[in-house]
């Protein structure tokens, strides 16, 4: 007892009772103890602040980059804040290519194929689900061999099918080969089959046609895999360079990414801080989206691996 | 049973299944029917040339640079991501405002596009300014050639994949944590069981569908890269970061040999399609976890 | 208001069949309540009258016309789920209402009917909300309104009230039977539960294995079951069957001999005086369970374990008792589970009776 009186320095007064002095050694212990968490949930924070760095400081360098002159980016150590910012990048970005169009065909793409997903995926998800037919195993079957083909796979036999069919440089070639998702169609109807029999039956007594059935109640209730999916879908296609890379030969159908791309090629020094501005104005919608519905976006991500 | 009602589902189905058939089931054989050939897409007609385009694949020394730069990028990128995802999610995996922004901030390179990342990753790797090599100097190391010399390049590509990666990985992980039901925590507790115990005879075994999940989907995404390597590297210096997909995509829309190519084609798909039925082999093994 | 009839009907999932030769009548105006341990084809039999499920054979008539090829909208069926099946995107309205768009019903006649409905189910207050936001209470008179205002000619409820708590189940039972007199349809009621079938129905259907075993009023089925089945399917505990072998010392006069004698546990007397003629049985009490009005004895004799019930009797302390069943309570069986009546029994020799 008394050595640990003695290593905390304090000790009472010779009168004080054994007890009192334990109570008094506990109390520091538990001090200690607490100094100690507090420590800890201090670097832990640290930590996490880092981590976060980790991932922040190269958006952050973009934007400090798209912000300087040309000359500025070429100073090592390099300066985080430009003297002067030149808000002229993003413009001179903006114009080393015929962006407005790369942003429209973006958004008719992306939004084209999301339409199109939506109008064959809720069918023939809730076809699967619901109905017994003949062929429907080897149907699913094709839907699932589908689910593994990675488009990365067959874009050359497909290139020569969309140039046989005249659509290459198309926005209709671009979006067919995405006209439906394997992926989708194994969402929804994973979906649609956790919805009770007794729903449907229910919906039968109340002399409720079969499309009444599924527009009006069906496909409500699968509303935010809908949503999901739907997110999943345009960020996935927004973002694609591959297949627009691979299925344009011209300017008509090119899309935001590849544009943004181009910017490298079109100067013959690396005017890095032309390209970060065009990287920024390809970025930040996507970014102030994600966000805004972190939740859902992450959610729609992540679900496609836990299923 | 009207002939409507028979045919519906069938109706339903038509649009998808015309789609995949189209685009997906077919070109798959038509891919395996052009590795046959000899052909330069212009020329009216096609060589039939049997196998010989795959032996001159397997004897191409830069094919076989190719299939190992492609694997040791795989194998790389896989394990990195994977294991420190796993890592950051026994870290991370909890509630609350602060947790969810820090998930939130590693997660957001997944949804950025792949040109922005490799657009911004060149510049952070610029031999000359580039910010990483300020860091690593103020680490006291001296500049790396990162990209532009062939010892560093795949390893930096590797570095941008698993960037990219981590977070997704992660919360994927987190997802699978969260699905463990916290009372068997509170069992192993109860039994005495030490945290490292703890992890390794449950957790980890618990958490095994996720990380075949990961890993195989890790494997069939690294094995298809692109877009990193086409606008950092183009494949090289020296063909140090050629790998399949962009092999296959130089072969045939710059040289033209579309047999050539739809042959290093159906080695990918044998590779691909080799995973995936590992994949489910184990899939179907693991079910009785859940 | 409708009559129901069953004409030969058979039902077979692919190679397995459910019920065969099923005939039934359902009266008009009537409680029919359809009970039997699950697995029976009561839900199925149900699910056929709403054309829900397709006979594989026979014919269904509902108010003598033949509705097999009637689809269920159009049967003028209306079915209270076991899981309510509201429609979770509705609002309490739109789940009322749908069927009567779905009818082509003008929306100034639907609002009054909504309403009326609800002012009986007591729903008024929560139209606008969705069914989530409910109990499981008001979850069950969304259920009924919902059937209800089709006005339909039959009503069909399958286990309606499996998912409520004890207390709820209660009160909604006597509603139901309110609701029955009032609207004086004719109601279809599917349960598991003897004790619900019991206190609702005024005829009771009692089926095993896809067979009708009984049907009759609660109280005929209680004091005479047509079969060992129904004996010892009603009435809690069940009734006490003995083999016939075991039962020394009775004597009985019958033209077939019975396989197995039977008595309910509430018809026996334990120490009884010796004014009390009847079948004695000794044993020994093995366990007591004591529910306030009544005391529950399971005892173990010579002729097997058996429960006795009484009834505002003080809790018997004794471990051996002899027990007593009046000659004209016991009920006999044959082999084959048949019952078997005009038996007279009488012991030979009463005070000899159980004593070894």
């Amino acid at each position: 007892m008394k050595t640990v009186d003695n290593t905390i320095g304090g000790s009472p007064i010779g009168t004080a009772a054994a007890g009192s002095r334990l109570s008094h050694a506990r109390t520091r212990k538990a001090t200690i103890r607490q100094a100690i968490s507090v420590l800890l949930r201090v670097l832990n924070i640290a930590a996490l602040l880092l981590l976060v760095l980790v991932f922040a400081l190269p958006f952050i360098w973009m934007l400090s980059t798209s912000l300087k002159t040309l000359p500025e980016t070429m100073i090592f150590p390099p300066r985080w804040i430009p003297d002067n910012p030149v808000w002229q990048n993003y413009a001179d970005a903006w114009n080393t290519g015929p962006f407005l169009k790369y942003f429209r065909n973006s958004i008719i793409i992306a939004g084209g194929i999301l339409i199109l997903q939506m109008l064959t995926i809720i069918p023939a998800a809730y076809a699967f689900a619901r109905y017994k037919f003949v062929g429907s195993g080897f149907l699913f079957g094709i839907v699932m061999v589908t689910l593994m083909i990675p488009s990365q796979l067959i874009f050359l036999p497909v290139y020569l099918e969309l140039s046989a069919f005249k659509l290459l440089n198309t926005h209709l070639g671009l979006i067919l080969p995405f006209a439906s998702s394997a992926f989708g169609i194994f969402l929804l109807r994973q979906a649609f089959m956790q919805i009770s029999d007794e729903l449907i039956e229910a919906a039968r007594l109340d002399q409720a046609k079969e499309w009444k059935i599924i527009v009006r109640i069906m496909v409500p209730l699968v509303k935010p895999v809908l949503v999901t999916f739907a997110l999943f879908s345009f960020i996935a296609h927004w973002n694609d360079y591959f297949w627009p890379l691979v299925m344009t030969t011209n300017e008509t159908a090119r899309t935001l990414p590849l544009g943004i791309a181009k910017i490298r090629e079109v100067e013959g020094v690396a005017t890095w801080n032309i390209l970060m501005a065009g990287n920024l104005i390809l970025v930040t919608p996507i970014l102030i989206v994600f966000f805004l519905s972190q939740r859902q976006i992450i959610k729609a991500f992540v679900y496609n691996g836990v299923k | 049973m009207s002939v409507w009602e028979k045919l519906r589902p069938y109706s339903m189905v038509a649009p998808a299944i015309i789609v995949f058939s189209l685009f997906f089931i077919y070109p798959i054989f038509y891919m395996m029917y052009l590795s046959l050939f000899d052909w330069n897409f212009v020329s009216p007609d096609k060589a039939y040339v049997g196998i010989q385009n795959f032996k001159d694949l397997l004897t191409d020394s830069d094919f076989r640079q190719v299939l190992s730069n492609t694997t040791i990028y795989t194998l790389l990128t896989v394990t990195l991501t994977t294991s420190l995802a796993l890592l950051l999610a026994l870290w991370l995996n909890r509630k609350g405002v602060f947790h969810g922004f820090v998930q939130g901030a590693i997660f957001s390179p997944h949804i950025i596009s792949l040109v922005s990342i490799s657009l911004l990753w060149s510049w952070l790797m610029d031999p000359e300014y580039g910010l990483l090599n300020w860091v690593i100097g103020l680490a006291g190391f001296g500049k790396l050639a990162w990209l532009s010399h062939p010892s560093t390049s795949l390893v930096s590509l590797v570095i941008v994949a698993v960037w990219k990666g981590l977070g997704y990985n992660a919360l994927v992980f987190i997802a699978g944590l969260q699905s463990i039901p916290p009372d068997i925590y509170e069992a192993a507790s109860l039994d005495r069981s030490k945290p490292w115990t703890t992890f390794r005879k449950l957790i980890l075994p618990l958490l095994s569908p996720s990380i075949f999940f990961l890993v195989i989907i890790n494997m069939i995404g690294s094995f298809q890269v692109f877009e990193t390597i086409a606008i950092m590297t183009q494949g090289g210096p020296v063909n140090s970061t050629n790998t399949l997909v962009y092999y296959i995509y130089e072969n045939g829309f710059r040289f033209f040999k579309i047999g050539y190519a739809s042959a290093a084609g159906v080695i990918l798909l044998f590779i691909i399609g080799v995973l995936t039925i590992i994949y489910f082999k184990l899939l179907s093994k693991r079910v009785h976890y859940r | 208001m409708a009559k129901i009839e069953l004409k030969q009907i058979s039902k077979k999932f692919k190679d397995e069949t459910i019920i065969e030769n099923l005939n039934l009548t359902i009266k008009d105006g009537s409680f029919t309540v359809l009970v039997g341990p699950s697995g029976c084809g009561k839900s199925t039999t149900l699910r056929m009258v709403a054309g829900l499920e397709k006979q594989s054979g026979g014919e269904i008539w509902i108010d003598d016309k033949c509705v097999n090829d009637t689809p269920p909208g159009l049967r003028d069926v209306a079915m209270v789920f076991q899981n309510y099946a509201l429609y979770p995107n509705m609002t309490v309205r739109g789940n009322i209402e749908f069927g009567l768009k779905n009818m082509g019903i003008a929306k100034q006649e639907r609002e009054r009917l909504i309403m009326d409905i609800c002012g009986i189910v007591g729903l008024v207050p929560h139209l606008n909300k969705k069914p989530q936001s409910l109990s499981g209470g008001q979850r069950q008179r969304v259920a009924l309104a919902r059937a209800m205002v089709k006005q339909p000619k039959v009503f069909i409820l399958d286990e309606p009230l499996s998912n409520l708590d004890a207390k709820l189940r209660n009160q909604m039972r006597t509603e139901l039977i309110q609701l029955h007199k009032r609207l004086g349809t004719t109601f279809v009621y599917v349960t598991h539960d003897q004790v619900e079938a019991m206190s609702m129905g005024d005829e009771i259907v009692v089926m095993n294995k896809g067979v009708i075993q009984q049907a009759d009023t609660p109280m005929k089925l209680y004091h005479d079951p047509a079969n060992q089945f129904t004996a010892e399917f009603i009435g809690t505990p069940a009734m006490n069957m003995m083999d016939m072998r075991d039962m020394q010392g009775l004597e009985i006069r019958s033209a077939t001999v019975p396989g197995y004698a039977g008595f309910r546990p509430e018809q026996a007397l334990i120490g009884a005086g010796a004014d009390s003629e009847g079948y004695e049985i000794e044993g020994e009490i093995l366990t007591r369970e004591s529910l306030g009005a009544e005391n529950i004895y399971q005892i173990q004799s010579r002729n097997g374990v058996f429960f006795v019930k009484t009834f505002l009797a003080p809790l018997e302390t004794m471990r051996h008792v002899k027990v007593t069943v009046p000659y004209d309570r016991l009920y006999y069986f044959g082999l084959n589970g048949e019952r078997l009546r005009g038996v007279e029994a009488s012991s030979k020799r009463p005070a000899a009776v159980g004593g070894r």
